[in-house]
């Protein structure tokens, strides 16, 4: 078993692979919308403590969050280059 | 003159409304839909001698009834029963795209996909294979780069002989997978002798109610 953390911990620069969405309903369809679904490879852009949005790159589309929908992420963070 | 009515679907920042521009043209209005202030454009246009009266619907990335947008573009599909269903796609993110595609493929109403921003999918190096990509959906896929109106003249076509094929509703059948397949198909046959699923596709109903959809659930809550 693979250790996941939460998408809202990451750093920007950080890769990551999405393991598993916790969100249900209209927030986890949108994340299905936009592409976030199990196995995409996510690139964190920024990410600061506090301060919303996360934003993310998935599948070359941009994409921004909040960070209590990033807290419904869970990922398998990938080596860094 | 028969009157052909075409439901313009399409995800945000598709180049929908460049495009719904593009075949009317000025010969637009502005309606609301009933009861809500959700702004609802209607135009025209003649092509061989046929009317088509075009309705741009909210733009939407799935149809599913979670947002108000979502339910209005839904319904109009379920009730107001459209002739056609143009779907315009982002040819530069043809994936998250292809998701509302397989939705509305599923509704089994008759459909044309526009593959819009060609010229920004090329620029992007994307290569997009319109003709296999239509094979797959069993429907027509025109390119289109609607900024510059190019693709006017074969979507019109394109439009006119889906009509004419009539009831010829796309065979497009989503693999779920053996699991969930074989649920489906349980579903679907309980459906099958149920009145309150009349007019509806079975497996559509049977997609969504898995799915927990609200709306479709209220049809079989009484």
């Amino acid at each position: 078993m693979t250790d996941t953390v939460r998408l809202d911990t990451l750093k920007p620069g950080d890769m990551c692979r999405l393991q598993d969405i916790k969100a249900t309903g209209a927030t986890g369809q949108r994340f299905m919308d936009l592409g976030l679904i199990p196995g995409v490879v996510i690139k964190v852009v920024r990410n600061a403590p506090l301060v919303d949005p996360v934003e993310l790159i998935v599948n070359d589309n941009y994409i921004s969050i909040r960070h209590s929908e990033a807290r419904k992420i869970e990922v398998i963070p990938l080596c860094q280059k | 003159m028969s009157e052909i009515v075409v439901a313009v679907a399409g995800q945000p920042n598709s180049g929908k409304s460049t495009l719904f521009n593009m075949l009317t043209g000025l010969r637009q209005f502005v309606a609301n839909y009933p009861g809500v202030t959700v702004e609802k454009r209607v135009g025209r246009m003649d092509y061989k001698g046929h009317r088509f009266t075009l309705v741009d619907l909210p733009g939407t990335y799935s149809m599913t009834s979670y947002s108000l947008e979502e339910r209005l573009a839904r319904d109009f599909l379920l009730n107001e029963k459209p002739d056609l269903v143009l779907d315009v796609v982002d040819a530069s993110n043809l994936e998250r795209n292809l998701v509302l595609a397989f939705q509305l493929l599923e509704m089994k109403i008759s459909m044309v996909v526009a593959l819009n921003m060609m010229d920004a999918a090329a620029s992007a190096g994307i290569k997009i294979d319109a003709k296999r990509l239509s094979t797959e959906l069993g429907v027509k896929v025109v390119p289109t780069v609607a900024k510059k109106g190019i693709g006017k003249a074969e979507l019109c076509e394109a439009l006119l002989n889906t009509y004419q094929l009539g009831g010829n509703i796309n065979d497009f059948r989503l693999d779920y997978g053996p699991q969930l397949n074989r649920s489906l198909s349980v579903l679907e046959e309980a459906l099958a002798c149920d009145k309150r699923a009349l007019g509806y596709d079975l497996r559509w109903l049977a997609v969504r109610l898995m799915a927990g959809d609200e709306e479709v659930m209220k049809l079989f809550a009484g």
